[in-house]
């Protein structure tokens, strides 16, 4: 069995008179090297708290938590070799120019000073702030600053990488870009990635695990990708002529269907059923389709029902519809 | 193969061992201290009293060079203790000056763009943090302190000879220790302006008042309570008194060395305590 990158074994920890995790246990990225996984919540939920907690800034309350099978509060120096922090804030050195604060991040994480050097002009050049290396800090846009924290966060090639808010601030270009570097780092380069994010968009788009937090607990914890396998496609119908055969045709197939009457069916496809499969079965009974809208649960749905905003997902709600009737 | 062609590529090689990571801050603080004009002028104008000083010790142990100029001379010329405690006091007063000069930009700089994270989030503990600002202070006020006082120890014991030196020796030690207790005090005052105020200048400001408040608070109490210990509420008092005794030179305060060693020590204290309430990587708010 793979060791996990996370694990969190009842994790209490109390900032000042509050607690703000109560008690977290999970298992992250336990299918190998190269996993990317999104940390969600609404604020206050306790992400960056647990970020902070990985990273040996606060000590637990109770509980354990360990990172790349190193505990975070009694070999925290093993923990900080071995990991890249993007801040949320922006943090950097103002005064001076790009390529002395990588150099200095990269000889601060354990690079030898040569290596530092050529190490901090590379990551530069990979994250597109080659041509502006030579200037300071102070003078790049907000766009080239988050930038910079993701060269400083990898300069040193850790093993692991926490971005905390990653595309903040960045216009849809810009975020696309880190988007794509998130991507690279885990497809080509190997490394474990923690994005805790707002954008649900974001992390869908670049995550294999999601880990949803509110109140100081993690409320739903998902492999994406069996996520989304196992996610039912929900079909919204319309169509015209003699559609009372519909319902068992579509047994046939594998899928539910509620009459609404009126022509309007909704109808829920397993995982297994392409879309394609319903247009064919339709056309053989010799229906007239004036509106199929289909779509399946979006993380956002996920993470609304996760955090108690919703009862069901739309999917949900169709197929329990469909079994209801 | 030019890097912009290359692309980045993960380091998987060995990593430095924890006292060459140690010293990376420090190095690099220096680099950059040394490219402030306003540093390396007051460091150059804090090494003209040191020249000054050697001339003296010069003329003291060339009597042929005066000759003519009488007995009251030769008093005047002599190199002992009251010689190293002028010296001393001189040098102090650099100190100060260079420590509030270059100390609030190791600090406050960090906390005003939200830095502290970047350097805990490696391994780099608060301590450590804490310890390598320290260094590069101490580091470049040694300059202007022990190490000239030193020199000029030296510089005397070569010129008079084994005697004085068997005499005499407890003035090397007693500048050498009295130095570094000094250096130590001013470093860690001008860190823990640095850590409270973010902004460089009100820091650089806060260093110097530091020294002239707490003077004025124990003249204010002298004078309110008709005491004298009032004095050894001030570092720079507490600290002349230690210089005197070390010295063994008479003093004028007439203060109780033991009482400015336990001032020193509370202050110094009270300092480090304030450094760690500062220098964190996250505020947390109660």
């Amino acid at each position: 069995m793979t060791s996990p990158v996370i694990e969190l074994d009842g994790l209490r920890v109390k900032l000042g008179r509050r607690e703000i995790l109560l008690g977290i246990s999970c298992r992250l990225g336990a299918s190998g090297a190269g996993k990317a996984i999104g940390l969600l919540g609404p604020n206050g939920a306790g992400k960056s708290t647990l970020i902070q907690t990985l990273l040996g800034f606060h000590k637990p309350l109770a509980g354990r938590a360990r990172v790349l099978g190193y505990d975070c509060h009694r070999q925290v120096r093993e923990v900080r070799a071995r990991v890249g922090y993007m801040p949320e804030t922006e943090s950097f050195i103002a005064n001076m120019t790009a390529v002395s604060f990588l150099r200095l991040m990269g000889e601060l994480s354990g690079l030898p000073r040569e290596t530092a050097l050529e190490k901090a002009h590379e990551v530069l050049f990979h994250v597109g702030l080659g041509e502006a290396r030579y200037r300071p800090l102070g003078t790049y846009s907000l766009g080239m600053k988050q930038m910079a924290k993701l060269a400083q966060a990898i300069v040193h090639g850790p093993e692991l990488v926490i971005l905390d808010e990653p595309t903040n601030g960045l216009d849809p270009a810009a975020r696309q870009r880190m988007l794509k570097l998130v991507r690279e780092m885990k497809d080509d380069h190997g490394m474990n990635v923690v994005v805790c994010s707002h954008l649900l968009l974001d992390v869908e788009q670049v995550c294999d695990e999601v880990v949803i937090m509110n109140n100081g607990l993690v409320v739903h914890q998902a492999d994406l990708e069996a996520e989304r396998r196992s996610n039912r496609c929900f079909v919204e119908l319309e169509v015209i002529g003699e559609d009372q055969e519909l319902s068992g045709a579509l047994a046939e197939i594998g899928a539910d269907g509620v009459r609404e009457g009126g022509g309007r069916w909704r109808i829920v496809l397993p995982p297994s059923i392409e879309i394609q499969s319903l247009w064919a079965l339709l056309g053989r009974q010799g229906l007239h389709v004036r509106k199929l809208t289909h779509r399946r649960d979006t993380l956002e749905e996920i993470f609304l029902k996760a955090v108690g905003h919703i009862q069901h997902t739309p999917g949900e709600a169709a197929a329990e519809k469909s079994l209801t009737v | 193969m030019a890097v912009y062609r290359r692309g980045y590529q993960r380091y998987q090689g060995p990593l430095t061992g924890y006292w060459a990571r140690f010293l990376v801050a420090p190095r690099f603080a220096w680099e950059r201290l040394f490219q402030q004009r306003q540093v390396v002028i007051l460091l150059v104008g804090a090494m003209i009293w040191p020249l000054f000083c050697a001339v003296f010790i010069y003329l003291a142990n060339h009597s042929e060079l005066w000759a003519g100029l009488g007995g009251g001379f030769k008093n005047f010329l002599e190199v002992n203790g009251k010689f190293f405690l002028v010296f001393m006091n001189a040098q102090a007063v650099f100190a100060v000056l260079l420590a509030a000069l270059a100390g609030p930009g190791l600090i406050a700089s960090d906390l005003a763009n939200n830095a502290l994270p970047l350097y805990f989030s490696r391994p780099m503990s608060r301590p450590d943090y804490v310890l390598a600002r320290l260094l590069v202070l101490i580091g470049m006020l040694s300059l202007v302190t022990w190490i000239p006082g030193a020199a000029l120890f030296f510089m005397q014991v070569g010129m008079a000879g084994r005697g004085w030196f068997s005499e005499n020796w407890r003035l090397g030690v007693g500048v050498v220790a009295g130095f570094l207790i000094w250096v130590l005090i001013v470093s860690l005052v001008a860190l823990a302006c640095s850590a409270y105020v973010r902004w460089r200048v009100v820091a650089g400001g806060l260093v110097l008042g530091f020294f002239f408040v707490l003077g004025g608070v124990a003249k204010m109490v002298n004078t309110v309570f008709r005491v004298e210990w009032g004095s050894v509420l001030s570092p720079t008092a507490a600290m002349y008194q230690i210089w005197c005794d070390m010295l063994d030179v008479e003093t004028p305060l007439g203060l109780n060395t033991a009482e400015c060693i336990g001032t020193l020590v509370v202050l110094g204290v009270l300092l480090v305590v304030v450094l760690e309430r500062k220098l964190r990587p996250v505020e947390v708010i109660s």
